[in-house]
């Protein structure tokens, strides 16, 4: 029997594997987004993972239909910067702010993931989930993830975190991947999950 | 003295020389009182505007919770409503393309709950989209609000 910490890896690994196809055809590159940590945290203690007035760009994605949960695709300042020049072919170290094609940009790979996440979700829980629109913000990482969080708060205190590294032949780009659901779903899909894993 | 953090749903109230901090506020919001006589210092990292019925005991998460709750150990360090003064921060949306009322409520219960004891507000940041620092000198009072841009 397998943990939930390794049944959780496997998952967030196969759908980092598929974003990767999608992304690297997408910037005609071969991007591969490797998953080094995937765990269960609690929402209160999320904060240092990143400290709370390092400055990051974030991706934030809310899903409905079955579920009702939220992404939020997140890198740091540098890691911004440096993702930007990779998906739009530029010189390491050229952008130094985002402009809206970078941002753009950004939402798309937050897209690309959540949209890779969710539907493999999807088939694996035999659940529907619509996705929303992503939405990109540029601040301290405390305000931006304490919003998401408070949206959820009365109705969640866990959060899959999974720590991704984005690598091309020459770059390596680190993010954080968050999934929020509503705490009763967060249990059934982590339990299911896992009894799917098992069989 | 080392500045003491007050993490988000949490509150801490001093009468050391030093600061009470809050990094990151968004949406949450920061609710300084201080009694200027005593040099007593309180701080509150709120997230939601109101404790409701079922809610958790968790009295530092609701703004109106936490100011009762900031209130009822200033005075038994030995505050008096009428000395204590307040100053709020945050408050904001962060994610302006979606309709979210979460920090202007916020800001509207911390109002109504001061009005209702009479603590005097002498000082706001509040609203927007724009994510803050807050640091709250117990010796002099003065809140410094930093941003990062």
């Amino acid at each position: 029997m397998k943990n939930k910490e390794d049944v959780l890896k496997k998952v967030s690994r196969t759908a980092a594997d598929k974003a990767s196809r999608v992304l690297s055809k997408l910037v005609d590159k071969e991007i591969n987004i490797e998953v080094f940590k995937a765990e269960v945290k609690k929402v209160y203690k999320l904060d240092p993972i990143i400290g709370p007035e390092e400055v990051v760009a974030g991706i934030y994605l809310p899903v409905k239909g079955d579920i009702n949960g939220a992404s939020l695709l997140i890198f740091p300042k540098e890691s911004a910067f440096e993702m930007s020049d990779l998906l739009l072919k530029r010189n390491s170290g050229t952008t130094r702010r985002l402009s809206e094609l970078d941002k753009s940009a950004l939402k798309e790979v937050g897209n690309i993931i959540s949209g890779s996440y969710f539907s493999i979700l999807a088939n694996m829980l035999q659940i529907k989930i619509v996705e929303d629109v992503p939405i990109f913000s540029f601040d301290m990482f405390g305000a931006i993830v304490s919003e998401i969080i408070t949206k959820f708060v009365q109705k969640a205190d866990k959060a899959l975190v999974i720590e991704v590294l984005f690598t091309s032949k020459s770059k390596k780009v680190k993010g954080y991947y968050l999934l929020l659901f509503e705490l009763e779903q967060f249990d059934a899909i982590l339990g299911s999950l896992k009894s799917l894993e098992d069989l | 003295m080392a500045d003491i953090e007050v993490k988000m749903g949490d509150l801490k109230i001093t009468r050391n020389p030093g600061n009470l901090v809050a990094p990151g506020i968004g949406s949450c919001l920061a609710i300084t009182l201080y009694d200027p006589r005593l040099k007593v210092g309180a701080l509150a990292h709120s997230m939601l505007a109101r404790h409701r019925p079922g809610s958790d005991n968790h009295s530092a998460k609701y703004v109106d919770t936490a100011i009762d709750e900031m209130l009822k150990r200033m005075k038994i360090l030995g505050g008096r409503k009428e000395d204590i003064e307040c100053k709020l921060i945050g408050g904001a949306n962060m994610f302006t393309n979606i309709k979210s009322d979460i920090g202007k409520e916020n800001v509207i219960s911390a109002k109504k709950k001061l009005k209702e004891n009479g603590i005097k507000l002498v000082g706001e940041s509040v609203g927007g989209s724009v994510g803050k620092s807050v640091e709250f000198s117990v010796v002099t009072g003065i809140v410094t609000v930093k941003i990062k841009f």
